[in-house]
């Protein structure tokens, strides 16, 4: 047997026999050691080039280097076809991905929505979210308002009493529910020195119930205290919050009104952020969208807080955060907000 | 309040109302007296004419009627009228010709009655809507032309009348004259205000004992004789009518009209009815007891103001006349009063009796006791004579504690600091000076400012600002951005680590396809019974006027709600339900409060924790899972940095399902929370569907774990190495319980040396213990449950032995079965 019938049998058993009978490439890559590895057949003929005479020596060697590169080839092309082979059969496959459904979303509560994108604005003119208690002392919601005990303003809220508790040091009458967000105000100027910046978003509470008032609703209160802070710096705040807020500019005006914790005071209404004040259904055409009152703080207000009324001035606004969530998403009835029917809280996803 | 238009103009310069009504009623809103409605009225009565009755003769075919020949102007006419009082010949009454339509809707025509032929139609004040008497036809004064239509015979036929709300500092816009002047200084024009003067009669001495100074500043009392009651003249029943007040007799409509225009409160007693014809205006005694002009019976104070006679209180002062002291058809001596009581005295009266009056209304938010009083009264007398031919007699007039005057100083450059607005100085005086202030501006920099009476609200300097800014105008107010004059100070940390804590909770909750609601903060007795609470409790907070009585406490838990909602839902449309609520519940009792000015308040008020509830609901049992809801609340607590672990309650709540109900315990060993089954016994009270389950957790976001910033650790280099524990157990050993034996263990039995292998988190799993399986079944005894556990253990800083890894597993293992055998005396290895 000549050594070329050798070289031939060789790669006839590696090409032809032992790597097409290999299925997976490990297999083929051990087929391709016991040849071409270190102590492989091929390797093992390099090996004993050494011992022939130069001449046959450069001959055998060039027809060893041959083989080799052949194998090499032939290895190559196996493997390539097995990887070709095995992504077919895994793309032969068929995943039905067409019955997918979202699983349902939670959702928040569209006060809580409207709440958030409140705190967000506010935020960003660099105010603080300050807090207070739902049980508010009769002193705090009404008399460091400037609501004395016989002001006729007290009417204007019709007020939640608290019973005290036995040993307590209240009497009756001293314990409310908080009409409005502003013993907040009060809360903040005992606590905080000037310059003040704050919002305090929260449940209040009138006695009152029909299709337009809730016994419970919310408001969002704002005060700034300051040095030379003015009722033309309200007005523009108020600017900035109702255009960043509906995302489109939208002028702010003043109504003359009164409110005791504050003078001078006024009503502030939008210009409606649907029809930009051209008039549609939801401003009743008129343009504007009434939100709440605002004004200065009053002096007495101040004196109340310790705070010097010669050296500061301070503005404050509210509005009711159900209507304007109501505003913001349509909602008919002030009612739905409360009863708590899934399949209106499930309608306010994002 | 309603204001007439017609009237308005009467008080003005000629013309210097807007014609447009649209635009009268943006100028009072500019004012901010809020305009609430704006009513046309007799727009249809143009052909509706003062005619004279030519003749009158009976009916052929009908004894009810009569066949009225009158002259309207144009020719004599021909109505048949069913009506009683048509005038003799010679008498005016208004005529509607053919083609009116009255403000009822009744089309006017000409056609036959009862075969006589009948054009138009004679009308009274009912049909033309300027009045309430239906009784008979209107009867015009005998002097009125024929042929002028109705309304310019009657300027108050043809009217606008405007409805306002007034804010409760602005008690001189309750009258005609107080909107007249507001107006007047915004429209440049003139108030024409009849200012007459008090009768000249001689002063009496007897008429008026004034003995309270301290609650009545001022009392008018004017006698008259020889009054006759009847009904007022057309023109005072149209203004009254369009007011929205009922025309009664002349002296009552007399004091309302006064009222309307003045805004002033007036009582008009029968002097007859007087004890010895005069009044003393006292505390009522201690159990006095009197009757109102309504019938109702009172028993006053001492605190009660009265007006009596010699003998007894024969009116409420400012609130209500006595029964007695009313002005009947017989009456025909007056004794007329015009008062100034103290506001706050009137108020609390008013509020103690619940008798609360246009009278009242007034008096509470104080009248002037200046100029408008006595102007108020002069008129009251002026009109006695004309309408009712009362002569007056005798006058007198009580000075009691009257407000002081204010003084008050204007300093432009305050103004303009607090508006942001430089009003010019002419502006700020002509309003000033228009709506009655008395103004001294010798000093530039500080005018000397003497608020008027009938602004009893304008008591200091920045009352004046808002009264210039109010007239100048609002909208002329500019846009300014002052910069904060240092960074605004900032709140308590703790109360911010409290708004994010329960934002967090809000959205890990929505994370887990929940859906938020909003629940009442009120609670009923049998709702807070249902977790155990007694409504009668000290620690429970009562509503002492709540709306109905099952909202008469505030809730201490928020399942009630929940389970509201549910009943609602699964009435309503019966699918499986996913509902949570962050919110607060109430308790009287000691608890934490936030250092500061307020904390000794703070502790006296109740505590006022947030709660975070989920509540899963269905029609089935089966579709509403516990451990969705515990895994609900663990992930808010995960969201919130907290690993949570969760353990059978040392002790149960009764509300819950007593076989499954579980705790939440924090990372820092504090119990923060429960979920489980709610017991059926307690979804009693709201009827459900029957089988529905109902399963409910909650958090108790006061005792979580404060917020940390997260902070990172070091990456485990080195392989963790994992074994796996296959355990026999009773199936009521909780989970809870076999993994925490297996981290005590590994705390007592701790290798020492230098970094020794821990039990710890492992390379594939966040947790050092892990709950593979729990198998029961074939191959397993009743009762008992196959478990399969993976423990993971490593060292910080080099890799571990499997020799020292299994030794330490054996350890803890071994040390946790033997503490484990106590609970479990079956418990073994498989
Ligand atoms: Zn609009």
């Amino acid at each position: 047997m000549s050594d070329d019938d050798a070289l031939t049998r060789m790669r006839h058993a590696f090409a032809e026999v032992e790597l097409p009978a290999t299925r997976t490439l490990d297999e083929a890559y051990a087929v391709k050691v016991k040849y071409l590895g270190k102590k492989g057949l091929v390797t093992e003929l390099s090996r004993a080039l050494g011992s022939l005479p130069p001449d046959v020596r450069r001959e055998r060697g060039q027809q060893v280097n041959a083989l080799k590169a052949a194998l090499e080839q032939a290895y190559d092309d196996h493997c390539r076809a097995l990887t070709e082979q095995a992504e077919q059969a895994a793309l032969a496959t068929f995943e039905d991905l067409t019955d997918v459904v979202a699983p349902e979303p939670g959702t928040l509560h569209p006060l809580t929505r409207t709440r958030r994108a409140l705190e967000r604005v506010f935020a960003s003119l660099g105010f603080d979210v300050a807090d207070g208690p739902h049980v508010e002392l009769a002193r705090l919601n009404f008399d460091d308002l400037n609501i004395g005990p016989d002001h006729p303003a007290r009417d204007m809220a019709d007020t939640f009493f608290v019973a005290p508790p036995p040993g307590s040091r209240w009497q009756p009458g001293d314990l409310v529910l908080r009409t409005h967000t502003s013993p907040v105000q009060v809360r903040t100027m005992l606590e905080r020195t000037p310059p003040i910046r704050i919002v305090a978003l929260g449940t209040v509470f009138r006695r009152d119930d029909d299709a337009t008032h809730s016994p419970m609703f919310h408001q969002i209160e704002g005060l700034c205290v300051d040095e030379g802070t003015s009722l033309a710096d309200l007005r523009a705040t108020l600017y900035r919050f109702v255009s960043a807020l509906f995302e489109r500019e939208l002028q702010v005006r003043f109504r003359p009104s009164f409110f005791p914790f504050v003078e001078p005071g006024a009503e502030f209404d939008m210009q409606c952020p649907f029809c930009g004040g051209k008039g549609c259904s939801v401003c009743k055409g008129s343009g504007w969208i009434e939100l709440g009152g605002a004004g200065m703080v009053h002096p007495a207000v101040f004196e109340a807080c310790g705070i010097d009324a010669e050296r500061y001035t301070g503005w404050a606004f509210g509005f009711g955060i159900d209507r304007m969530a109501m505003l913001m998403h349509q909602v008919p009835d002030l009612r739905l907000l409360f009863e708590g029917d899934v399949r209106f809280l499930e309608q306010f996803p994002c | 309040m309603l204001i007439s238009r017609q009237w308005l103009s009467e008080l003005l310069t000629p013309g210097a109302l807007p014609s447009d009504d649209a635009a009268l009623c943006a100028a009072l809103t500019s004012l901010g007296l809020e305009v609430e409605g704006c009513t046309r009225h007799g727009d249809g009565l143009d052909e509706v004419v003062v005619a004279e009755i030519v003749a009158v003769a009976p009916h052929p075919g009908a004894d009810r009627l009569r066949v009225v020949q009158l002259h309207d102007g144009r020719g004599v006419q021909t109505v048949v009228c069913g009506a009683s009082n048509v005038p003799a010949p010679g008498g005016k009454v208004a005529y509607a010709r053919p083609g009116t339509v009255l403000p009822g809707g009744l089309a006017i025509g000409a056609k036959p009655v009862r075969g006589v032929d009948s054009a138009g139609m004679i009308a009274s004040e009912a049909e033309l809507d300027i009045g309430g008497d239906d009784s008979g036809i209107l009867v015009l004064p005998i002097d009125t032309a024929r042929g002028q239509s109705l309304a310019a015979a009657l300027p108050g036929v043809r009217d606008t009348v405007v409805e306002l709300s007034v804010t409760p500092n602005r008690p001189d816009a309750l009258g005609h004259v107080g909107v007249a002047r507001d107006l007047a200084v915004r429209l440049d024009a003139a108030l024409q205000v009849p200012q007459l003067a008090l009768p000249a009669v001689a002063p009496a001495e007897d008429l008026v004992a004034l003995q309270a100074p301290s609650r009545c500043g001022r009392y008018y009392g004017v006698a008259f004789e020889h009054a006759t009651v009847a009904p007022s003249p057309a023109w005072a029943r149209v203004r009254l009518h369009r007011l929205g007040l009922r025309a009664l007799s002349n002296v009552v409509d007399v004091t309302n009209l006064v009222l309307m225009l003045w805004g002033q409160p007036l009582h008009a007693f029968d002097r007859a009815q007087l004890a010895e014809g005069r009044v003393v205006v006292r505390c009522a005694r201690e159990g006095e007891r009197m009757i109102l002009l309504d019938d109702r019976e009172l028993t006053l104070s001492a605190e009660d103001l009265v007006i009596a006679d010699a003998r007894e209180p024969m009116a409420l002062a400012g609130i209500m006349g006595g029964q007695r002291s009313g002005v009947a058809s017989g009456s025909s001596t007056l004794l007329l009063e015009a008062a100034w009581f103290a506001p706050a005295f009137v108020r609390r009266s008013a509020r103690r009796h619940g008798v609360l009056t246009d009278s009242s209304h007034r008096f509470e938010r104080g009248v002037d006791h200046g100029d408008g009083l006595r102007f108020a009264c002069a008129q009251a007398c002026a009109w006695l004579s004309e309408l009712c031919g009362a002569r007056p007699i005798a006058l007198q007039q009580r000075d009691g504690e009257l407000p002081p005057p204010r003084r008050i100083v204007y300093r432009p450059a305050r103004a303009a600091a607090v508006l942001g607005l430089e009003v010019p100085s002419a502006d700020a005086q002509r309003i000033l000076a228009g709506v009655g202030v008395a103004l001294d501006t010798a000093d530039a920099a500080a005018w000397r400012c003497v608020a008027p009476s009938h602004r009893p609200d304008l008591e200091r300097e920045v009352d004046l600002i808002d009264e210039v800014v109010r007239h100048y105008g609002l909208d002329r107010l500019p846009m300014r951005m002052t910069p904060p004059s240092a960074p605004a100070t900032a709140g308590r940390p703790a109360v911010r680590a409290r708004q994010r804590t329960a934002a967090i909770v809000t959205d890990a909750l929505r994370e887990c396809g929940l859906h938020e609601l909003v629940q009442m903060a009120f609670g009923s007795a049998s709702a807070l019974a249902v977790t155990g609470d007694d409504a009668a409790a000290d620690d429970i907070v009562r509503v002492t006027n709540p709306m109905r009585t099952e909202a008469g406490v505030l809730r201490t838990h928020l399942l009630p709600g929940m389970l509201d909602a549910v009943a609602l839902n699964l009435a309503r449309h019966g699918r499986p339900l996913r509902l949570f609520e962050c919110g607060r519940v109430y308790r009287h009792g000691p608890h934490p409060v936030d250092d500061g000015p307020c904390a000794d308040i703070d502790r006296t008020l109740p505590h006022e924790p947030m709660r975070a509830a989920v509540v899963l609901a269905a029609p089935e049992p089966a579709e509403a899972s516990p451990r969705r809801v515990g895994e609900a609340l663990l992930h808010a607590l995960a969201r919130l940095g907290s690993a949570a672990t969760v353990r059978v309650p040392a002790e149960p709540v009764a509300w819950l399902h007593p076989g499954a109900q579980a705790e939440i315990v924090a990372d820092d060993g504090v119990v923060v929370g429960r979920f489980g089954r709610v017991h059926p016994r307690a979804l009693a009270p709201w009827s459900l569907p029957r089988g529905a389950g109902v399963c409910y957790g909650e958090l108790w976001l006061e005792r979580l774990p404060d917020l940390r910033v997260p902070r990172y650790a070091a990456l485990p280099r080195f392989p963790a190495s994992a074994r796996d524990l296959s355990l026999d157990v009773a199936v009521d050993l909780p989970a809870g319980v076999i993994i925490e034996a297996l981290q005590q263990a590994a705390i007592a039995v701790a290798a020492t040396g230098d970094d020794p292998p821990r039990l710890v988190a492992g390379d594939r799993a966040r947790a050092a213990i892990e709950w593979l399986e729990d198998y029961r079944g074939e191959g397993i005894a009743a009762g008992r449950r196959a478990v399969l556990l993976r423990l993971h253990y490593r060292a910080q800083g080099r890799s571990i032995t499997d020799e020292e890894v299994h030794a330490l597993h054996m350890r803890i293992v071994d040390t946790a079965l033997v503490a484990l055998a106590q609970r479990d005396g079956a418990l073994r290895r498989r």
